[in-house]
């Protein structure tokens, strides 16, 4: 009888102590945790100041890209209509974000630096075609609250 | 021989040999850009260093000939650094572009700098700039900047081609390449620079921007335009064909391409595609479709049995298609009615067929009615070849027009349209008239004596006669129109002592390999099926990749015989010409779209391999086949695959025993009125082909030629104009425009022309003139 309630109270105590402890998880939503300022997120496709966009569509990120998640495919922008700063840009840009395993190669190999992954890491979808991002969402990348 | 030793490794080659082939054949690789095998050594680019022992300097392995005993180090610090040395001299003005340069992945200068060049540059100034992205035709774009000036583009043209064409422009740093005069390039053979620049300098333009070499997929396959059936090398990107290379097999072909071969892939992506099955003029699904013609064959098997089912063939088929259609006729059907549809009227006995190392052996070549240039176009550049090689070639053009051309400089007889066997006939005649096999040959020829346009004496006609006897390698260009050429070709094997070897120009391309497969290509077959059908013994057609209205000497006949069957099928990649004859029209595959062999006019046998998915509703020949065998509720089994190839003859077709010589009556010479024209068919792959959007620009708007004096009578001015034409058989107008080499009195028309069917008049048919009002009111 008396260990039982010598056990009980252990309990207890340990309950609250870690109370007042301080806590390991977040209140997410609401709270967001600080990330490494070189954290590798979703892709984003730049453009420079004039509003051209910086991708040539050389397809170097597709070459390298380890997990096979990237599609460029080019074409020749209208003399009168540049698209990118040369003549050459991509029509159709695609990153697979669930083969993509984040590893940045696609960013080091760009010659133009116009693939950056952002820190923004909320990804979920219903469905797997909703998370392959085309190149109108990668040109207005969501920013991470 | 010679034996020399690279890198530690002995070889004995051929006196002459350069050391950069000697290493190749040791699988050595040197690094090259000016020098290739087909235009010999310049030695301009010097990124071929090589060490050779005893020598103070790094030589270049391409100009530098083997000698005894000879000790070559293909690497090491020296030649490294000499490499090294000639590549920052390469790149000091080269823009480094590679993100947007197509050649990007797989281009010699990247892979050489890789190998052997420095990190970094040491040249600050600013770099010299130059022409960049201009067309120098329809196909090609040049970036100047980009050049490495090896100069095998200009040389190619100029010494191999024989066109002269790109040159270079400038001095020193400021060298550029450029067309002469900067007039487009309009040679049948401008599309090779690209696959020899070994830089991204010039570029294809409807690849243009198009894939990289690390998401494309390559694939053997043939040319399928023509009967030369070219090696290609078939580029596809996410199931869709978007370029053609040429695909050079070592010590057999330099695979080079014609324009029309390496631009004009795009036919199956036309808007004139067929994608859907028709039934009766509407669309239906392809389940439809195959149950309604199944019963059609249903009925028809009962109600006529099956011969009166026939099969019409057409070029674009494989081997394996024609084995199983002929199969399916044989066992399924029942009918011995199968049919290719065919355009001329010759035939050539496999025995005679030569190849095209008879054309690297020739010392004399005849065009017999065609000039190989626009009718086979790479035969063309082996004859080059061979004239580049030997001097001495004698080349003879017979026909109804000029058939040399400055390229290979050759003595023409220009006779009247269609006279070319009773010519040969007659001048065999002339200096072996005692031979039975002359006698024969000229039974019936009667007073029959040659007319030429432009004077040649009778001298001449006898020399004509001693070079085809007595030259030590005879090779025949023969466009298969006149059928009792055969005669003679048979005559001219039968009475020579040296190689007499005869290639057949004429199309469907794979007629050859259909023969192999079992079905008989003679013309007569043809004419006996289109007599039957005009008589009502037919009725059920399966018209399969063929067009008889455009393909068949006779329009009218060829109408009133479609006209004449109960039910017409058609299996194509188009709609054939006036639908409203057909009852069902459904969706074929075609070349790139189905694995196959094609035999080609050497009787040599090559295979293509599918590379893209066929589209829409399309599906290839043999599915077909096995829906309506499944209709009739007859199994028709089609493994195991037929295998074409012998074993034992490798890829050439095993030769037969030649025919008997018959005689070749004298031809009758139709009255021409005053101003009068005679037609004369010809195949040329530019204008006669597949439709092809890319191709466009260059086929010519005016595909009719006639000469200069008929022009300016009929009020023809430059670059040309329409003409009606009034023959027996009807009305056309045709675009023509001046060719020189035409004689008065003829108008040179290929086969197939969109709007112009020669067949409607007839090949050799006199025409007069006449306004095109007159046409319009028809
Ligand atoms: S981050 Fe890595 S895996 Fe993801 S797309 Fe880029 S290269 Fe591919
Ligand atoms: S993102 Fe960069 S590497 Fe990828 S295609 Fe565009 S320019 Fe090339
Ligand atoms: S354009 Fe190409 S092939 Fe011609 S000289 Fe320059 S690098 Fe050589
Ligand atoms: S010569 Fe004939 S087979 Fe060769 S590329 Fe030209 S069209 Fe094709
Ligand atoms: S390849 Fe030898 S000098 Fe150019």
């Amino acid at each position: 009888m008396l260990e039982g309630v010598k056990a009980i109270g252990k309990a207890m105590g340990t309950t609250f102590k870690a109370l007042t402890e301080p806590r390991d998880t977040i209140a997410y939503p609401e709270k967001r945790r600080e990330y490494a300022p070189r954290f590798r997120g979703k892709h984003m496709l730049a453009r420079d100041e004039d509003g051209h966009e910086l991708c040539v569509g050389c397809g170097l990120c597709e070459a390298v890209c380890p997990a096979q998640a990237i599609r460029v495919v080019a074409a020749e922008a209208p003399t009168d209509k540049p698209v990118s700063w040369t003549n050459r840009y991509s029509v159709d840009y695609e990153v697979d974000l669930i083969r993509c395993i984040f590893c940045g190669m696609c960013e080091e190999a760009c010659p133009t630096n116009a693939v950056r992954l952002t820190p923004f890491n909320e990804l979920a979808a219903f469905n797997r075609l909703d998370m392959i991002a085309d190149k109108e969402e990668l040109l207005s990348p969501p920013v991470r609250r | 021989m010679i034996r020399l030793t690279i890198d530690d490794r002995e070889i004995t080659v051929p006196e002459g040999t350069m050391v950069v082939d000697a290493a190749q054949e040791l699988g050595i690789d040197v690094p090259i850009y000016c020098y290739h095998q087909a235009l010999g050594p310049l030695g301009a680019c010097r990124i071929c260093l090589v060490q050779v022992e005893k020598m103070p300097k790094l030589v270049t392995a391409c100009t530098t000939a083997v000698q005894e005993g000879m000790v070559v180090h293909t690497r090491g610090s020296a030649v490294d650094k000499g490499r090294q040395g000639v590549l920052e001299f390469l790149l000091i003005n080269h823009p480094l572009d590679c993100p947007v340069c197509d050649k990007g992945g797989e281009c010699f200068l990247q892979d050489y700098t890789f190998q052997y060049g420095s990190a970094a540059g040491r040249y600050d100034e600013p770099k010299i700039h130059k022409l960049k992205d201009a067309a120098i035709n329809e196909f090609i774009i040049i970036d100047q900047e980009r050049c490495v000036l090896c100069q095998r583009c200009v040389r190619f043209m100029g010494e191999y081609v024989g066109e002269e064409q790109l040159l270079l422009e400038g001095r020193g740093v400021e060298t550029v390449v450029s067309t002469v005069s900067h007039q487009p390039m309009d040679s049948q053979f401008s599309g090779n620079v690209i696959d020899l620049c070994p830089v991204g300098a010039l570029l294809s333009i409807p690849y243009r921007y198009k894939a990289r070499p690390w998401n494309l997929e390559r694939a053997e396959s043939v040319c399928p335009h023509c009967p030369v059936a070219c090696t290609t090398s078939v580029t596809s990107r996410e199931g869709h064909v978007i370029r053609v290379e040429g695909r050079p097999i070592p010590g057999h072909d330099w695979g080079w391409l014609c324009d029309r071969g390496r631009f004009g892939y795009d036919f199956g992506y036309v808007e004139d595609r067929l994608l859907n099955a028709w039934l009766d003029g509407e669309i239906t699904s392809a389940a439809e479709s195959t149950r309604t013609i199944g019963s059609w064959l249903n009925d028809t098997l009962e109600q006529h049995g099956g011969d009166s089912v026939a099969f019409l063939v057409g070029g674009q088929q494989t081997m394996e298609e024609a084995y199983q259609i002929r199969r399916f006729a044989d066992e399924v059907v029942g009918t011995s009615k199968v049919a290719v549809s065919r355009s001329v009227k010759g035939y050539l006995p496999l025995g005679l067929n030569g190849t095209f190392e008879d054309l690297d052996r020739a010392d004399t070549i005849v065009y017999l009615g065609q000039d190989p240039y626009d009718a086979v176009p790479v035969v063309h550049l082996k004859v080059r070849d061979r004239y580049r090689d030997n001097p001495g070639l004698k080349v003879i053009g017979i026909g109804a027009y000029d058939l040399t051309r400055s390229t290979v400089p050759g003595d023409a007889f220009v006779l009247e349209p269609g006279e070319e066997a009773a010519f040969l006939a007659y001048t065999l005649a002339k200096v072996a008239a005692s031979n039975p096999i002359i006698a024969r040959l000229g039974e019936e020829l009667g007073d029959f004596s040659p007319t030429f346009k432009g004077a040649k004496s009778e001298q001449e006609v006898e020399t004509l006669g001693r070079q085809l006897l007595e030259s030590e390698h005879l090779v025949l260009l023969w466009d298969g129109k006149d059928p009792h050429m055969e005669s003679v070709l048979l005559a001219l094997r039968g009475l020579r002592e040296d190689v007499t070897a005869v290639l057949p120009t004429f199309g469907p391309a794979n007629w050859r390999g259909f023969e192999r497969a079992g079905i008989a290509v003679d013309y007569d077959r043809l004419e006996a099926f289109v007599e039957e059908a005009i008589q009502g013994k037919i009725h059920l057609l399966f018209s399969i990749g063929a067009d008889l209205l455009r393909d068949y000497p006779d329009r009218e006949r060829a109408k009133a015989a479609l006209a004449a069957i109960d039910r017409v099928v058609s299996v194509g990649l188009f709609f054939p010409e006036q639908r409203e004859l057909y009852h069902a029209v459904i969706p074929g595959a075609g070349w790139s779209e189905v694995d196959g062999t094609y035999t080609n006019m050497e009787g040599r046998m090559q295979v293509a391999k599918a590379t893209v998915q066929p589209p829409g509703q399309s599906r290839p020949v043999r599915t077909y086949l096995g829906s309506w065998a499944h209709a009739l509720k007859k199994s028709f089994v089609l493994e195991p695959e037929w295998d074409p190839f012998d074993h034992n003859a490798g890829d050439l077709i095993a030769k037969d025993a030649l025919p008997e010589v018959q005689s070749v009556p004298k031809p009758a010479r139709p009255a021409m009125k005053d101003g009068a024209l005679r037609l004369v068919g010809t195949a040329l792959v530019m204008e006669g082909g597949m439709p092809s959007e890319i191709l466009q620009p260059r086929i010519p708007k005016y595909p009719g030629r006639i000469s200069l004096a008929d022009a300016s009578r009929l009020g023809i001015g430059e670059p040309g104009g329409e003409l009606g034409l009034r023959g027996q058989q009807g009305m056309i107008s045709v675009m023509v425009a001046v060719d020189e080499r035409i004689p008065q009195g003829v108008l040179v028309l290929p086969y197939g022309v969109v709007g112009s069917p020669l067949n409607q008049l007839g090949d050799g048919a006199v025409v007069e003139a006449v306004s095109l009002e007159e046409v319009s009111l028809r």
